[in-house]
């Protein structure tokens, strides 16, 4: 059971190192596809750095978003801050409709160029599904289910930490999955503005007319992409069983 | 009886004698935002850095105290929320929208010495803060005030005349107006650009959607290779995904004269069309196969009982009922391509991405949002326009 | 003992409750029965404070409800309602403990108290205690929903249409269930429904409200024996409340001690109804039944004319 459950996890993550460490092993096969480039493996940077600074960006962000999108979205659906529910939802449904290209055009000039730009324009556009998915998830919970909860006398805290989270857990988990698997796409776009990382293969690539720079850089994002997002597919099955286990 | 009497605070305060803490809330952040952030900036020349300006130097003290009366007037009708006074507060909003391209002539009467010809004025910090915020006041007013999405259009097009009037009128030295006339024709060629860009995909992937759909509700084996394959497409960068295709194209291109005269070629808008279709397929197949499949069986039970063919079932049943969920995926899908297609100027599309990326690498940030800001409109637009057309769709109105 | 006295709810400009008064004695199993809307289930959760009340003072045990922390107040009153509003993502055993555990008891005493109620409901612990609330039918459901109310041995239940969403038969058996447990615990129940029968069968005094307001209150032989209004009668079943009064009334009650004459053939136990006495008359073509004891051992005759001449006397309440 749980060695089919890691299988693709652990089959992305080691095709994921296979192509980090040994991109220059490939070395014939990029020649075959750009026959005519001198050079045709990325070499301003070693791929496990950039694979890092990407990691730390899309890292750096997804906590970011997490512990803000979480909080407010348990925020708005107290009693309390009830008042704020209807203009954050709205607000959290109309922000997929920020291109991130946008955002991060928007970004750069109050923050200049470099990494900062491309985490703050990740954050907001990761902020979004975390939020949508917490609020959803929060009141998709049976409002029969809180009553009774109520009833039984348990405090509010209680609730929130013994019956809302839980339920809503699956629901939020697969909020903060889409944010961190898109925003691992997005952050290529940093190579736009001067954040190195795996982007910059490509862009580069696309400059020079360089193909294989540009493959280099697209198989190791997409095998990270891949890896994460497997490694969330396990979480999630985790999270279901147990909550609905035989 | 009902499981509203069972929650512990109704969602909406209907009495509305509490005050809006929201607005108030708003209000007081935008206050802040305006007193302590730069409201403009003004620079000698094009890539000089700008100097920023606090409210009372850039609208002068008159203009700053009028403002500051709006935001705490704001503030006072919020405090008792009765419905005359929200409409007062919708009418207090819209003024200072309305009123924000002036403070921009007086700044610019202020600021800059008509001697400098090239001196140019741009938005602080604290302009964009306060705009965005009157704009998350107007949708908080537009949910108390049950508007439908209608009005604030409405009002947001006219508060827009106000600002286009300004700003061909008399804001010649603000640095956004400058970047548009120094290439108006270049950028209505590259809004249009962008517009047939996603009109192609969409309406391709429309068509292919819908085949693709409806293949795999017939062949299921199908559904489970397609929802592979169109995950997998979308975990590729978009930047790489137009890069990869460059060398194929050029290679069609050069090798199948018959293709390169339709066209076709490496760079340009071929590719950028090819990963266009191809990213915005999966959420419309996504949406297309939920919508038709979410339809109730025991809806379907019935048409099947009352004796409708095969046919009329899927024509008079189904179809409409998942109509509304299916353009829910025209319209995710429209939005996404019109952000997609900013990425494809990287390969000579065109569009509006160019200004942004041009301006990126020349570090003219004014020429970023020239390219940014329509981009970010026409999203907001298009989202806007079929979201009302979903509802509207919808039998029996909206939810 | 819980008393309302005045108590009225307003929600908005709308009156949900509008004024009642209304005394449970300790152990007593007291219904409130009406049509859906009419604020009977709004007058339920106020006593264990879900619902503030507007006006009004409703006493527990001596003191206002408002005296009480809310959250230990509740955890005093054993809560059940129709759809069990059982934790989907806690297995049975756990959903059981909640409010022990809430209590802070020692683990080894919650597990205790859970097997033992698990075992009085019915419901093995080996086979269900790991089971999660999906997993169980609905009869199963609503026992595990007793079981949580009844876990921290609460003096009062409120049940909110217990047995709403059941199939006739299970319900029939978990009323069954309930009055057998009622015999034993002599809890302070109060029970909202608005199935007539249901609380005939299972209450000592019967609270008929319409419109947020009492329209009459008292046993339920009293009120079917004279209803204070077409409307109580009508919820009394109309014509039918004949045989709703003999379905309270045992045959033990109205028989005759053997006579001289040839014993009928058909045999019925003393301590049946004398609803299901009639009903079996009609299929047995016969005016006269044998009654039995638990033995099968003849103690007395029943007539129908007995039966129909008595039917006003007030000499046979089973209940009381």
């Amino acid at each position: 059971m749980s060695n089919s459950l890691w299988r693709w996890p652990l089959l992305w993550i080691s095709l994921l190192l296979i192509s980090v460490v040994g991109m220059s092993a490939a070395e014939p096969l990029f020649h075959w596809v750009e026959p005519d480039a001198r050079q045709v493996i990325y070499s301003r940077a070693d791929f496990y750095v950039l694979l890092g600074r990407h990691l730390f960006v899309v890292g750096i962000a997804a906590l970011v978003t997490i512990s803000i999108g979480v909080s407010a979205g348990i925020a708005v659906t107290r009693k309390r801050g009830s008042d704020f529910l209807p203009l954050v939802g709205q607000v959290a449904s109309l922000g997929q409709t920020f291109p991130p290209v946008a955002v991060l055009a928007l970004a750069v000039p109050v923050l200049g160029f470099g990494t900062l730009p491309i985490i703050v324009a990740l954050m907001l556009y990761g902020l979004l599904p975390i939020v949508r998915n917490t609020l959803t998830g929060l009141q998709e919970v049976d409002a029969e289910l809180i009553t009774a909860a109520h009833a039984m006398g348990m405090t509010p805290l209680q609730i929130l930490r013994q019956v809302e989270l839980p339920l809503a857990a699956p629901v939020i988990l697969a909020g903060i999955r889409t944010s961190v698997t898109i925003n691992i796409a997005t952050a290529a776009l940093g190579a736009t503005v001067g954040a190195s990382n795996l982007g910059d293969p490509i862009i580069s690539g696309i400059v020079n007319g360089n193909m294989a720079y540009v493959v280099q850089g697209a198989l190791t994002i997409a095998l990270l992409a891949l890896s994460v997002d497997s490694l969330f597919e396990v979480l999630q099955r985790q999270l279901r069983s147990r909550l609905s286990a035989s | 009886m009902s499981l509203r009497d069972a929650l512990p605070t109704p969602r909406i305060h209907r009495d509305g004698l509490n005050p809006n803490a929201v607005l108030i809330s708003l209000s007081i952040v935008m206050l802040a935002a305006f007193w302590t952030l730069d409201m403009v900036s003004m620079a000698p020349n094009r890539i000089v850095l700008g100097t920023g300006y606090s409210a009372p130097a850039a609208f002068g003290w008159p203009g700053a105290l009028l403002a500051t009366l709006l935001f705490c007037a704001i503030s006072f009708l919020a405090w008792q929320p009765s419905q005359r006074h929200y409409q007062a507060l919708l009418a207090a909003v819209v003024m200072l929208m309305a009123l924000m391209p002036f403070g921009l002539i007086v700044s610019s009467f202020l600021l800059i010495e008509p001697e400098l010809a090239q001196a140019r004025l741009g938005l602080g910090a604290g302009y964009w803060v306060t705009l965005f915020i009157l704009l998350l006041c107007l949708v908080e007013l537009r949910l108390r005030l049950n508007l439908t999405r209608l009005w604030p259009t409405l009002l947001l097009s006219g508060i827009a005349l106000v600002w286009w009037l300004c700003a061909t009128l008399w804001l010649d030295s603000l640095a956004l107006v400058q970047e548009f006339k120094a290439r108006d024709q270049l950028f209505l060629r590259a809004v249009g650009q962008h517009m047939t860009l996603v009109g192609i995909a969409v309406s391709v992937s429309i068509v292919l959607g819908l085949a693709l759909a409806l293949l795999m509700r017939r062949y299921a084996r199908l559904q489970k290779v397609a929802f592979t394959v169109l995950n997998f497409l979308q975990t590729i960068p978009s930047i790489a995904l137009f890069g990869l295709l460059l060398a194929p194209l050029a290679w069609l291109a050069v090798n199948v004269p018959f293709l390169a005269k339709l066209g076709v070629s490496g760079i340009g808008t071929t590719p950028a069309l090819i990963a266009l279709i191809a990213y915005s397929l999966l959420p419309m197949v996504r949406n297309t196969y939920t919508a038709l499949e979410e339809v109730s069986p025991v809806t379907l039970e019935a048409a099947k009982g009352m004796g409708m063919r095969a046919s009329q079932r899927f024509w008079q049943v189904r179809l409409p009922l998942a109509l509304p969920v299916l353009l829910e995926g025209v319209r995710i899908t429209t939005v996404q391509a019109i952000g997609l297609t900013a990425v494809a100027a990287l390969i000579g599309a065109g569009g509006l991405g160019t200004f942004i990326f041009q301006g990126l690498g020349q570090a003219a940030m004014d020429m970023v949002l020239l390219g940014a800001l329509p981009i970010l409109m026409l999203a907001l637009v298009v989202d806007a326009g079929l979201g009302a057309l979903a509802e509207a769709l919808r039998p029996g109105g909206a939810r | 003992m819980i008393e309302l006295a005045h108590v009225s709810k307003r929600f908005g400009s709308e009156i949900a409750v509008n004024d009642i008064s209304l005394r449970i004695p300790k152990g007593k199993f007291c219904a409130l029965v009406g049509t859906s809307g009419c604020g009977k289930s709004t007058t339920l959760r106020m006593i264990n404070r879900l619902i503030a009340h507007s006006e009004g003072e409703i006493i527990l045990d001596g003191a206002s409800i408002e005296t009480y922390d809310p959250v230990k107040l509740r955890r005093r009153i054993g809560y059940v309602i129709q759809h069990t509003g059982l934790f989907p993502h806690w297995s049975v055993a756990r959903n059981i403990g909640l409010v022990p555990r809430l209590l802070k008891w020692p683990s080894i005493d919650v597990q205790a108290r859970v097997e033992e109620l698990m075992q009085l409901l019915g419901l093995p612990v080996e086979e269900f205690g790991h089971k999660y609330p999906h997993q169980l039918s609905g009869g199963q459901a609503q026992r595990v929903g007793v079981a949580r109310a009844l876990a921290a041995n609460p003096d009062i239940m409120l049940m909110d249409e217990p047995f709403g969403a059941l199939d006739p038969i299970t319900r029939e058996k978990l009323q069954d269930e309930l009055a057998k447990l009622q015999a034993r615990m002599h809890k302070t129940i109060v029970f909202v429904t608005h199935d007539m029968d249901e609380a005939l069968k299972l209450a000592d005094h019967l609270v008929v409200m319409r419109d947020g307001r009492i329209v009459q209150q008292g046993s339920p032989l009293a009120l079917l024996k004279h209803p204070a209004d077409p409307f109580v009668e009508s919820l009394l079943g109309g014509l039918e409340r004949g045989l709703k009064q003999a379905a309270l009334t045992r045959v033990k009650d109205h028989m005759n001690s053997l006579g001289s004459a040839l014993p009928a053939q058909s045999r019925i136990p003393a301590d049946f109804s004398l609803r299901q006495a009639l009903s079996m008359m009609l299929r047995d073509h016969s005016d006269r039944l044998t009654v039995v004891d638990q033995h099968d051992v003849p103690v007395g005759e029943l007539s129908l004319r007995k039966i129909v001449k008595e039917a006003h006397l007030d000499k046979g309440n089973s209940r009381e």
